[in-house]
């Protein structure tokens, strides 16, 4: 049983300077991004990757499109969720089925609408700086969402998001490298320590 | 009087209230008190009867009952917490067959029956764990380990790759469910929605009690329920909730007639010493009646006692007749014998109205004409021979008021209606056969009626929830419990066929939990042997990446499965599932019955088309049409038995008078306030059902009594004044008594209340009219 409250402690007003970061982030709809995705699952003997494109529609309009190594296209509109697959046909179903999935959606809509106060409500933010590089994590704070993630991590320079993390609480993790760090070459087998190396000089 | 009269006098009171309070305490001890409703239903007459009396008290439908918990100043993922919490933790509770909130549970199935799930579910029927179907799953779950499913997968990912539980939970769960949000069921208001179904029956309601009593103690220690409320609905839950408050308010109400009762009989015979006289009758006749319904039928229903206890209020009028007759001078046996040959009359009678009850042929009814029967007859009998003498022998003549005297006068030299009645007649007879109401309650459920409020709630929930029709029933006949099975899944297909053309939103068979045995062989038959499919995992997992070695637990299952005992609906019944399935079979006369319950139907006569052509043995019960003709059955029966009942007193009247013209006077007021009790309850737009029958036959037994007292010719005014005296405290306290009854917002006891009140005010009236006039005509 997890102890963290399910909707506290009462969300304080963000740092200003973390308020502005999250702000700039905002990307005007639509937007797309191609993304490298490297994810380290412990029931696999080498971690997964795969490429496709990221797209943003506006707030809750998000798209996951893979290419390799199969393809299959995630849309989701609303608490609408449609995973087309193929050979396989679609597949739909709601966010409301699964209620932690919906708040990391919501997490990942007000990072890309650069919604500091709607990410302070659903996460606990912490950044950090160093030169251009910067690292904002996102705890969660409702417990449903806690039992299956630990933090999600955003790594940028300038005003561009380059990485996007999610630890999930049973220690596996993926990391999605974003715009033309997608192209960059990864280690074979990809480490985690590579991975993060790619994303930013921060000590992890 | 010497004092060794009042020494006897004092010896045979305590007797009698030692004998009484001995017997009260041997009734107390061994008395069963049973509470299933059916009791009171009529007697089924065919197949489709007997069925629906099983299926309204045992069936699957009537053991749900719908949960809907709220909390206005909670946000929806509290509320949600909470229908997690308590679906937790009711799974758990042996009381409940099943609960549903929405959440998909993987863990539905017992785990020691895990293995099992490769003979329960159809993916063997069209697959085999080969290399290619192998791979195909494997790439599957790869590719589900990078999709949003993959938190729910992973624990189950080893032992089951290829999802056989995720397959049987979405077939274990009802195809039209509620609106989801975060994760759970959520009413069109606002709160969670849950399903849960109970072992105990739903007439059963002592046992239905148990379950809603474990359900809010485990509501109250989830922690934060304390602002939430947790509401119920179903027909268990009303059947708890509909003897709890009638309990509570005839309770309530009966003390208060006491009191005023007892306030009465003080004024009317200043004495304290009447009010032990008067309940001594009563007291042994209500004991005499338990002991012989006790030694007739064995287990009493509490239904027969709460109605006993009302039909013998009769009996109340005989110590009072004694009371208000003792004149100066005789001795209360003496004062009494005056009177006793009537009062002897009195009673017969009214055993013999009682007597329709028993010739209904219902089981309930019986064992209340026996209970009334033997209660009137001793009560009738001690009031004779016993409570004279051990009356107080100072008393007040109640012939020496000179009020009852004015009153007296008055009522003679009234004007003479003798049209009124004829008129009455004909108004009465038009009344009823022009009511726009039916007569009939033709709806069974009316015999335990539920207040229309919280049966618009369970509409609204049960709308919700989509749970099963409680109309049509499919039925599967078959001569065991496993060709039961196999008959379920042979019409399955067609079956499908109607939920796909939106005939019915869902159909729930049998088979859907366990599959006959025939189906279970063939699937475990092509279960491989593990080097088998060790062979064919090691050349699936080739293409994945995928931990060599992860999915021994996979083999194990498989290897366990191979070697199984088939599971019959015996060995499954141990488990939560198979208690649901053992509510869908039934046993009658050597075969076995399979139900299945229908949800949303759409079109009836399509759906009673279809199940036409189902083949031999199975068929659509429409419980609706059942019902009605067993209630049609029910009024005939009654209504013909009430009628022999009313020849029979005519005739017993007549013989005990040797006078057609006197009886005539006796039976016609009773008959036609009885008319115009049926007329009033007309206008009023009430449907008859069988408490206002009870109520009806107990308002005439008494009006009988004011009939008859009023016929008897009396040439002394102060007999007449006696006479006069008696019938007013009997009428004023029926009338107290049951008109109380009628401001109860309990419908039984209103109609009761309301029923035996108009009808003793009628019975009195055209008794002092048409009684009356005997003597002046002749």
């Amino acid at each position: 049983m997890n102890t963290a409250a399910p909707s506290s402690p009462p969300p304080a007003e963000l740092a200003p300077e973390t308020a502005a970061l999250v702000a700039s982030l905002r990307r005007p709809p639509p937007a797309d991004t191609v993304y490298a995705e490297v994810r380290f699952v412990h029931v696999l003997r080498r971690p997964m990757v795969l490429r496709g494109e990221l797209h943003y529609g506006g707030a809750g309009q998000l798209g996951k499109r893979v290419d390799t190594p199969y393809h299959e296209t995630t849309t989701i509109a609303g608490s609408d969720v449609r995973v087309q697959r193929e050979g396989k046909g679609e597949r739909s179903f709601s966010l409301d089925r699964a209620p932690e999935l919906g708040v990391l959606l919501s997490g990942f809509s007000a990072l890309l609408g650069g919604d500091s106060t709607a990410l302070n409500r659903d996460f606990i933010v912490e950044a950090v700086r160093h030169d251009e590089d910067w690292r904002l994590t996102l705890k969660p704070r409702s417990s449903a969402l806690a039992k299956q993630l630990s933090a999600m991590i955003v790594d940028g320079r300038g005003g561009e998001p380059r990485c996007f993390t999610l630890q999930e609480a049973d220690g596996d993790a993926s990391t999605m490298l974003l715009g033309d760090l997608a192209k960059a070459k990864l280690s074979d087998p990809p480490t985690r320590e590579a991975t993060a190396k790619l994303c930013a000089e921060f000590p992890r | 009087m010497s004092e060794r009269v009042v020494l006897h006098r004092h010896l045979l009171l305590g007797i009698w209230i030692l004998v009484l309070a001995a017997l009260g305490f041997a009734v107390h001890r061994s008395l069963v008190v049973t509470s299933d409703l059916r009791a009171f239903m009529p007697p089924p007459r065919n197949a489709d009867q007997k069925l629906l009396l099983d299926q309204i008290g045992e069936g699957p439908a009537s053991r749900l009952l719908l949960l809907e918990i709220a909390a206005k100043q909670e946000s929806f993922e509290r509320i949600a917490e909470l229908s997690r919490g308590l679906a937790q933790v009711l799974r758990g509770d042996p009381h409940f067959t099943r609960v549903l909130n929405g959440e998909v549970d993987l863990t539905t199935l017992d785990p020691a029956l895990l293995p099992y799930r490769y003979l329960l579910s159809p993916t063997l029927d069209s697959q085999n764990f080969g290399a290619d179907f192998l791979r195909d799953e494997l790439q599957q779950r790869m590719e589900d380990l990078a999709s949003p499913a993959a938190g729910m997968l992973k624990p189950w990912l080893a032992r089951d790759p290829t999802l056989e539980m995720l397959k049987l939970a979405q077939r274990w769960t009802p195809a039209k469910t509620p609106q989801m949000r975060d994760g759970v069921w959520v009413a069109p208001g606002g709160g969670a929605l849950l399903l849960v179904e109970t072992v105990a029956p739903a007439f059963d309601p002592a046992a239905q009690g148990m379950a809603i009593e474990a359900l809010r103690e485990k509501f109250d220690v989830l922690p934060d329920s304390k602002g939430a409320t947790l509401e119920i609905s179903g027909p268990g839950y009303f059947s708890v909730l509909v003897n709890a408050n009638t309990r509570a308010e005839a309770e309530w109400l009966s003390g208060i007639g006491t009191f005023a009762f007892a306030l009465l009989l003080l004024i009317a015979y200043r004495h304290p010493g009447v009010l032990v006289s008067a309940a001594l009758p009563i007291a042994s006749g209500a004991l005499a009646g338990i002991t012989a319904t006790a030694l007739v039928f064995g287990p009493i229903h509490g239904i027969t006692l709460a109605f006993g206890f009302t039909l013998l209020g009769v009996a109340q009028e005989y110590p009072l007749r004694l009371l208000s007759h003792r004149r100066a001078g005789a001795s209360a046996q003496e004062s009494l014998a005056g009177v006793w040959s009537l009062l002897r009359l009195a009673i017969a009678s009214a055993c013999i109205a009682y007597l329709a009850f028993f010739a209904s042929g219902v089981a309930g009814l019986q064992q209340l004409a026996v209970f009334t029967i033997v209660g009137l007859i001793v009560a009738g009998f001690v009031t004779r021979y016993l409570l004279p003498a051990v009356l107080p022998p100072r008393f007040h003549d109640v012939a020496e008021s000179v009020w009852l005297e004015r009153l007296r006068l008055k009522l003679d030299s009234a004007p003479r209606l003798h049209a009124l009645p004829w008129i009455l007649l004909v108004l009465a007879v038009a009344t009823i056969g022009f009511a726009p109401t039916p007569l009939w309650q033709n709806d069974l459920s009316a015999l335990t009626p539920v207040p229309p409020k919280l049966l618009q709630r369970q509409g609204e929930l049960s709308a919700a929830l989509g749970s099963p029709d409680v109309r049509y029933l499919l039925v599967l006949d078959a001569a065991d419990t496993d060709r039961v099975l196999t008959l379920s899944e042979r019409i399955s297909p067609q079956v499908e066929k109607w939920i796909s053309a939106k005939i019915v939103d869902d159909v729930e068979l049998p088979s859907r939990y366990l599959p006959s045995l025939a189906t279970q062989r063939a699937r475990q038959a092509r279960l491989p042997d593990r080097a088998a499919l060790r062979v064919a995992l090691t050349e699936a997992e080739k293409d994945t990446d995928f931990d060599p070695g992860l999915f021994s637990p996979f083999l194990d299952d498989v290897e366990k499965a191979r070697g199984l005992p088939l599971l019959t609906p015996k060995a499954f019944a141990a488990s939560l599932l198979g208690a649901r399935l053992d509510t869908m079979l039934g046993e009658r006369n050597g075969h076995v019955l399979g139900f299945a319950t229908l949800s949303g139907v759409h079109d009836a006569s399509a759906l009673a088309n279809a199940a036409t052509q189902l083949g031999d043995g199975v068929r659509l019960l429409d419980l609706k049409a059942a019902s009605e003709s067993l209630v049609a059955d029910y009024r005939t029966r009654i209504g013909i038995a009430l009628l022999a009942a009313l020849t029979l007193l005519a005739v017993a009247v007549a013989v005990a008078f040797r006078d057609v013209r006197r009886a005539w006077h006796v039976i016609a007021p009773m008959s036609l306030a009885t008319l115009l009790v049926l007329a009033v309850l007309r206008v009023g737009g009430v449907s008859l059902s069988l408490f206002h029958l009870v109520a009806l036959t107990l308002a005439a037994g008494l009006g009988l009594h004011y009939a008859l007292f009023f016929e008897r010719r009396v040439d002394d005014p102060a007999e007449a004044r006696r006479t006069l005296h008696a019938t007013l405290v009997c009428v004023i306290s029926a009338v107290f008594v049951f008109g109380l009854l009628a401001t109860s917002s309990v419908p039984v006891l209103r109609a009761i209340g309301l029923t035996v009140a108009l009808g003793v005010a009628f019975h009195f009236c055209l008794s002092t009219i048409m009684a009356r006039n005997s003597q002046h005509d002749r």
